[in-house]
């Protein structure tokens, strides 16, 4: 889960790492209102989920709050990388006398922490890695050892920053690296960490990431007003609908539906469908032991998508049972009805009592199931592919 | 001969008390799988699927030699079983649910380096040895003992290539599920050395997916090893940068994308395969 700056800051400051006076307004006429008050020139920052921002034009500085509005009346109509801006952060201008860029992240190849630190902050960080690798620092520690004054000490050494600043310097580490552990982040960075004319050390920019699936733990966030949030960008209409019903879904350009059980056949039949000439009109993952219901939502929204000339279906039962996979399926026939072409395959566990059902079912009422041709593990998957770019190329019946 | 797990290891479960947990011990058993007892903290002395259920895992271990463990349990207590299990002893665990913070697994892996214990998943099917040992969620039906392991990501993929393997007479030796969690308790290179080391094993197909770190890692194995390595890597067509459910599939710069994976394993010697049935033919070619 990626915050917003000023949410990150707000972790940064109860973390006593220094950040400056920031106020967050949702309109022009708020921009106009704070710059007002503040009376100092400021920096007015669009708050957004994705990186580039500076480049893209949404950072902007004024003196005053009639610049300030007309900046921020252009602000508010951009969009970064699909993000609108809807709010943005304003802050007192700072006197910059250099810049240190200080990151914690995982290194998960080799299952450590990592700190990472230049005397060269700033945007273009990965740059100066990847060119001049020996102006970064890196040091690696395990997740349950503490990272010491000294070790910090030595890191701030190592990027330059002026001794009598040293120790403030090292305290902003070590207490980011503490933070990075005690939220369950899996990125936490300043960039840049800022040296003022004043000579005071100050956090400018925050990037933190958390761990979704350790955010149960954290209901202080909650408190702060940080909450789950979508960090996609735009999203098509059915994006937006399979993300209301909890299912993993992306729109793609072709027209064969993918209905896959889990997310390695998920991934890895859309490749199928593109060796034998066809292009999947979406991605989408049932998750582990989906609800007939999650099943029956998958289909509808493949059969409401005018895009979609054939669905392919793929069901290999692990901890997903077959029987719970028909019965999503019987149930979208049943309440919703299948008006394309639909080739499926399943097998795996509990696969007999799928077949009894669906049998069942075909018993009861024969013309729900016309559109279907079912296969189970007789049939290899890779000619299951192949029939369904034939159906697609048919256009449908 | 087969890796980690095979008839005389001795089994038990954490969670199987629980609804995933006595569903899968009642099919593992089953198939076959030595189940001894389980562990659910305040439910020792009841019975379920006909074995013992036990406070802690050392009783557990105590009173009946247990010596591989398989977690059923809600991913925020994995941390504390898991830990629980190494400790006590357990030689080879199987972490089955999904989701598990990332921390929590980083604790885990700790523990499990410093004592000398084999962790599989989070997010993993599990591991079966056809005929003898079926641990964790995978369908029966795939599989048939034969010369060949696999080592993947995915659960489904495990099946697909498991049922291309079984259908054209290879079988399996062990099929390992890594896991798709963004941090797995062991990584390729580790189980391909252990497959390299089953003097059974004539060759191993492994699947990575597009994301992650794991696949890159495994080359300096690939290129050390005689036995011969497939490879494929789901997600050549998967749009870069889009998360691909998988909680592991988040594109990592340019070091996760399918193709560039790919092209690295088979530098590295690795015969690469587009789809399952270019595993029997590449088979066929290097006389397996």
């Amino acid at each position: 889960m990626r915050l917003y700056e000023y949410e990150g800051k707000q972790l940064f400051s109860q973390a006593k790492i220094p950040v400056p006076e920031g106020r967050l307004a949702a309109s022009p006429q708020e921009v106009f209102d704070c710059v007002a008050e503040m009376d100092q020139p400021v920096a007015v920052k669009s708050q957004v989920l994705t990186g580039g921002r500076g480049k893209a034009g949404g950072i902007r500085l004024a003196d005053g709050a009639n610049e300030a509005r007309t900046e921020a009346e252009e602000l508010f109509k951009l969009k970064i990388k699909g993000f609108p801006v809807e709010r943005v952060l304003i802050e007192p201008k700072l006197a910059i006398k250099q810049e240190y860029y200080i990151g914690v992240t995982i290194d998960r190849a080799n299952y450590k922490l990592v700190v990472i630190a230049s005397g060269e902050g700033g945007v273009d960080i990965e740059e100066t890695a990847a060119k001049t690798p020996e102006k970064i620092v890196r040091k690696a520690f395990s997740i349950n050892e503490p990272l010491y004054m000294f070790d910090a000490m030595g890191i701030a050494r190592k990027i330059g920053i002026p001794h009598p600043l040293l120790k403030d310097g090292a305290g902003i580490i070590v207490r980011l690296y503490n933070l990075f552990k005690k939220y369950d982040a899996k990125l936490v960075e300043i960039n840049p960490l800022v040296l003022t004319a004043e000579d005071k050390l100050i956090a400018a920019d925050s990037r933190v990431s958390l761990d979704d699936d350790a955010v149960f733990r954290h209901a202080e966030l909650k408190e702060l007003g940080i909450e789950k949030r979508h960090e996609e960008g735009e999203m098509t209409p059915r994006e937006q609908q399979a993300t209301e019903w909890g299912i993993p879904y992306l729109d793609l350009s072709g027209n064969i539906g993918m209905f896959p059980g889990g997310a390695g056949f998920g991934i890895m039949g859309n490749d199928f469908i593109h060796y034998y000439g066809g292009a999947p009109a979406n991605f989408m993952d049932s998750g582990g032991g989906p609800s007939p219901e999650r099943i029956a939502k998958m289909l509808v929204l493949l059969d409401e998508n005018p895009n979609v000339k054939a669905i392919f279906g793929a069901r290999f039962g692990g901890i997903s049972r077959c029987d719970d996979f028909a019965k999503g399926v019987i149930m979208f026939l049943k309440d919703h009805g299948l008006s394309k072409p639909m080739v499926m395959r399943m097998t795996g566990n509990m696969w007999q009592e799928g077949v009894r059902l669906f049998e069942e079912a075909k018993a009861e009422s024969p013309e729900l199931f016309e559109h279907i041709e079912f296969h189970g593990i007789e049939t290899e998957i890779e000619e299951i592919s192949k029939r369904a770019v034939e159906l697609a190329s048919e256009g449908g019946r | 001969m087969a890796i980690l797990v095979d008839k005389n290891s001795k089994v038990l479960v954490q969670g199987i008390t629980g609804g995933a947990g006595s569903f899968h011990a009642e099919r593992m058993i089953a198939y076959g799988t030595n189940i001894v007892g389980g562990v659910t903290p305040g439910k020792g002395g009841q019975m379920v699927c006909d074995r013992p259920v036990f406070d802690t895992v050392e009783e557990c271990i105590e009173k009946t030699g247990a010596d591989v463990s398989v977690i059923f349990l809600p991913a925020h207590f994995v941390k504390e079983a898991a830990i629980e299990a190494i400790r006590a002893g357990i030689r080879f665990l199987v972490v089955i649910p999904e989701h598990i913070p990332i921390h929590d697994m980083l604790h885990v892996r700790e523990e499990a380096v410093k004592h000398g214990t084999t962790v599989i998943g989070g997010n993993t099917a599990g591991i079966i040895t056809p005929g003898e040992a079926n641990l964790g969620i995978m369908p029966d039906i795939a599989f048939q003992p034969g010369r060949v392991g696999t080592v993947s990501r995915s659960g489904s993929i495990t099946y697909y290539v498991a049922d291309t393997l079984t259908r054209t007479g290879y079988g399996q030796t062990t099929c390992v599920g890594l896991g798709g969690d963004p941090v797995l308790g062991s990584t390729f290179a580790e189980i391909l050395l252990k497959f390299e080391d089953d003097p059974k094993t004539k060759a191993v197909v492994m699947c990575g997916e597009i994301g992650g770190v794991y696949e890159e890692k495994a080359t300096e194995a690939i290129s050390k090893m005689k036995t011969p390595v497939l490879a494929m890597v789901g997600g050549v067509f998967a749009p870069p940068g889009k998360r691909m459910g998988h909680a592991g599939a988040i594109v990592e710069g340019k070091m996760g994308t399918a193709k560039e994976k790919l092209e690295m394993l088979a530098s590295s010697g690795a015969h690469a395969c587009k789809t399952f049935r270019d595993i029997p033919e590449t088979l066929k070619k290097l006389g397996v």
